[in-house]
């Protein structure tokens, strides 16, 4: 397989993009990747999947759809898993943490991710999903057809981050062309994978590694928020906690004020100081909640020069998580706490990893514990969240409306 | 039966609880008499959320009217709005039996029985029936009786809510120890507030815009074609501005109060406001062109919703008197000139000139002077309010206690 050889030891990230919006996001990925991170891109669509500048493509099924794509149709795509089942299961094979990039509403993406999720889950590996949820302009089917890929979703992976179009599209220029706004989507996505992979492979100040990360997402957590902020010059440090608050993904602090565990991950050049680090957290801690368990990395970049870039992923224990998911949950943790024992915390040095992999988490049996996000579930609803929505020819009149018209606000 | 009777008209409403005592004399007059009002708590969306919260703000409304007038309440009118609401349609017609082609109270009769028997949904209660103008070979008419023609026709916009949620409501008075003697489409009671039935006749669209729903009620030939609540109302404003400018809700209600306009006016997207005006940390400028966009969108979308909802009902040529808006989300800069744009049509911002003086005349008491209105039609001629509406609460609620 295109993985890689079994005698490097280190944390294999493998990003997977399945369907058309799927494969763009990876083939952004590719631009700016590091070679750590291994690409992959998957669609029934054949000639699609040929435009993908990234070398390990799949189509999948082309027994049934003859490379032409499900035409919306989610059997198709379930039936194309089925006939290349052992490919993708090769696929995932010994892969330690696993991007999945889908765009939900369509055929291949919705029906394949979950299958694909499922498979990778059984090996024990993380699967962290980002899904770009349809703009409400699209039509009203689309996203119900969204809607319910993302609750299969969830079932199978351990964290499912919703990414609405709507929402990302507040980050484009007004008049921007659909296809910027695309762009401008897929480069969130981006962000947070780098961001996420920097925390376990740059050297840091203060390293955060694998097993932190993958502790943050088995907690039995009913919310999870997710946000990126960036600054850059000579106040990069409090333009970039600026930038965070102003997140779009965190758009209210009464979200994210519920965040009892937090992960920060900070990414900054040569020059980042201890000070930095400490006016960043202080800001970080003080607007999301100062009793929440917090667990920091602050990690260098050379490339970043001058620019500071935070990551934060927080979950909450106030949770809807079923009794059957609880019980998961125990399981879960119990390996994951064994594991990071044995796990040391310096990340580049490779052959600690060796040890610490003979107890690879491949004996975990069962890691379906689910985390919703609240951030940006599939619509921000803010104050309605809770209360039965307002549904009028498809569309959920509790989302803001500039949201549901792609009107950009300016801040 | 007493000369004089006290009646309450009461709106648990999502913003607050208003009560308004009414005295009417021997059926004919009414007094206004006393006056209680509570924030409103356990309420979203026009609906009772919280059933202990509600109660609590509810009677401390009532108790502060009764002691504010002195007296006690024989009867209460309860407006009713939220989610729950939904309404039909349903037409019948029938071939004029009577001798010489005249229309006889039997055909009337008959004709509404046939028109108000569609069954309802399991779990829903009839609020009203209402009767659209009668129509005889294809002439409208209110009084059908002792007309010549061959065919009558009529329909009715059969207005329905959700039984648990209404008698939650109506348990919350009774807790007080209080009768409810009607409950009332909200969009009703304010309508007859804030129009003469002169606009009634020539045709009106009231929409009275809450902090929870904007209630609607289209009126040609003095008749109401159709009433209605839409789940939308000045909340959602406070939360778009609180989403899209990542300020909290009290800070985003107090910019929709401050700055805000149903028409975006500011040109200059680079104009700031003030968030808090404070001069304290954590205040900083937001732009006043967003804060006017994200306000616009929403009302803007808020009418073409209602316009939606009334279909082929609404036009143009049929609304002589316009648009009148009431309700606390009219004192909304530029509220009139948007629904105007929407409508196409002129709209205006209606005020209870014809019914009160003083501070009753603001638009948010709309739906209780209403509610009281309607107790006095109600007492004064009740037989027609019979045959008409159907027999008050009791009727509407007969099913409900046959299920329980």
């Amino acid at each position: 397989m295109e993985e890689q050889p079994k005698e490097i030891e280190s944390i294999r990230i493998k990003v997977i993009g399945i369907g058309g919006a799927g494969t763009n996001m990876a083939d952004r990925l590719m631009f700016d990747c590091p070679k750590e991170v291994s690409l992959t891109v998957m669609n029934t669509d054949q000639q699609a999947l040929s435009g993908s500048p990234i070398s390990d493509k799949f189509c999948v099924g082309k027994s049934v759809t003859y490379g032409l794509g499900t035409g919306g149709d989610l059997e198709v795509g379930r039936e194309a898993a089925r006939v290349d089942k052992a490919r993708l299961e090769t696929m995932v094979e010994g892969v330690d943490l696993l991007f999945l990039t889908v765009g939900l509403g369509g055929g291949t993406g919705t029906s394949i991710a979950p299958i694909l999720a499922d498979m990778a889950n059984k090996n024990g590996t993380v699967v962290i999903a980002f899904a770009a949820m349809p703009f409400t302009i699209e039509r009203a089917e689309r996203a119900s057809v969204a809607k319910h890929g993302l609750e299969a979703l969830r079932d199978k992976c351990n964290a499912v981050i919703p990414l609405p179009n709507d929402l990302l599209i507040q980050e484009t220029d007004p008049d921007a062309s659909i296809l910027d706004a695309f762009a401008k989507a897929d480069a969130w996505i981006e962000r947070a994978i780098k961001s996420i992979w920097s925390m376990m492979h740059r050297p840091g100040l203060i390293n955060l590694d694998f097993s932190q990360l993958k502790l943050t997402f088995s907690r039995k957590a009913g919310k999870t928020l997710f946000g990126l902020g960036a600054g850059e010059g000579e106040d990069s440090a409090k333009l970039a906690v600026e930038d965070l608050k102003l997140c779009p993904l965190l758009h209210t602090p009464e979200f994210s004020k519920k965040a009892d565990h937090l992960l920060v991950n900070i990414v900054g050049g040569a020059h980042l100081s201890i000070s930095q680090v400490q006016h960043i957290m202080d800001s970080v801690t003080d607007e999301f909640g100062k009793d929440s368990n917090v667990v920091m990395g602050a990690v260098i970049d050379e490339q970043m020069g001058d620019k500071v870039e935070i990551c934060v992923v927080g979950t909450s224990d106030v949770s809807g998580v079923s009794l059957m998911r609880g019980s998961q949950y125990k399981r879960a943790v119990s390996a994951v706490t064994s594991e990071s024992h044995e796990r040391t915390l310096k990340v580049t040095a490779t052959s600690q990893k060796r040890n610490s992999r003979g107890s690879k988490s491949r004996k975990k049996p069962n890691s379906t514990e689910q985390h919703e996000f609240s951030f940006s579930d599939e619509d921000p609803k803010g104050e309605f969240e809770n209360v039965s929505s307002t549904v009028i020819d498809g569309q959920d009149l509790d989302t803001p409306t500039y949201l549901r018209k792609g009107v950009k606000i300016v801040l | 039966m007493q000369k004089t009777k006290i009646i309450a008209g009461i709106e648990i409403g999502t913003g607050k609880v208003s009560v308004l005592l009414g005295e009417i004399i021997e059926g004919k007059s009414l007094n206004i008499i006393g006056m209680g009002q509570c924030s409103s708590k356990g309420v979203v969306k026009g609906d009772i959320v919280d059933f202990h919260e509600a109660n609590d703000c509810t009677h401390a409304a009532i108790l502060a009217a009764e002691n504010q007038a002195g007296v006690k309440i024989d009867g209460v009118y309860l407006a009713m709005s939220g989610t729950h609401i939904e309404g039909f349609a349903s037409e019948a017609s029938v071939n004029v039996t009577g001798a010489d082609g005249m229309v006889t109270r039997g055909d009337l009769l008959q004709v509404c029985d046939v028109a108000q028997s569609r069954e309802l949904p399991e779990n829903r209660t009839v609020i009203h029936h209402l009767r659209r103008p009668y129509r005889l070979d294809g002439r409208c008419l209110n009084t059908p009786v002792g007309m010549e023609g061959e065919k009558l026709e009529v329909s009715y916009w059969t207005s329905h809510g959700d039984a648990r949620k209404i008698s939650d409501a109506i348990h919350i008075i009774n807790g007080f120890n209080l009768h409810v003697d009607d409950i009332i489409l909200s969009a009703l009671a304010s309508s007859s507030t804030v129009t003469t039935p002169e606009e009634r006749k020539s045709g009106v669209l009231v929409i009275d815009l809450g902090r929870g729903t904007t209630d609607y009620a289209l009126y040609n030939e003095g008749r109401c074609m159709i009433a209605g609540a839409l789940p939308i109302g000045g909340d959602h404003i406070s939360n778009d501005l609180s989403i899209g400018l990542r300020v909290r809700l009290k800070q985003a209600e107090s910019l929709k109060l401050r700055f805000g306009s149903a028409v975006n006016e500011s040109k200059d997207k680079s104009e700031k406001v003030w968030l808090n005006n404070d001069l304290e940390i954590g205040d900083r400028p937001v732009p006043l062109w967003s804060i006017e966009k994200i306000v616009e969108l929403r009302a803007t979308e808020t009418f073409e919703v209602v316009k939606k909802r009334l279909g082929k009902l609404y036009s143009n040529d049929k609304l002589g008197a316009g648009i009148v808006l009431c309700g606390g989300g009219s004192n909304l800069p530029n509220v009139d000139r948007c629904a105007a744009k929407v409508f196409g049509t002129q709209a205006r911002i209606g005020d209870n000139r014809s019914m009160a003086s003083g501070e009753l005349r603001d638009g948010q008491f709309s739906t209780p002077l209403g509610l009281l209105h309607y107790g006095l039609r109600y007492q004064g001629s009740r037989d027609v309010v019979n045959n008409e509406q159907g027999s008050g609460l009791f009727g509407k609620l007969k099913g409900l206690f046959q299920k329980g």
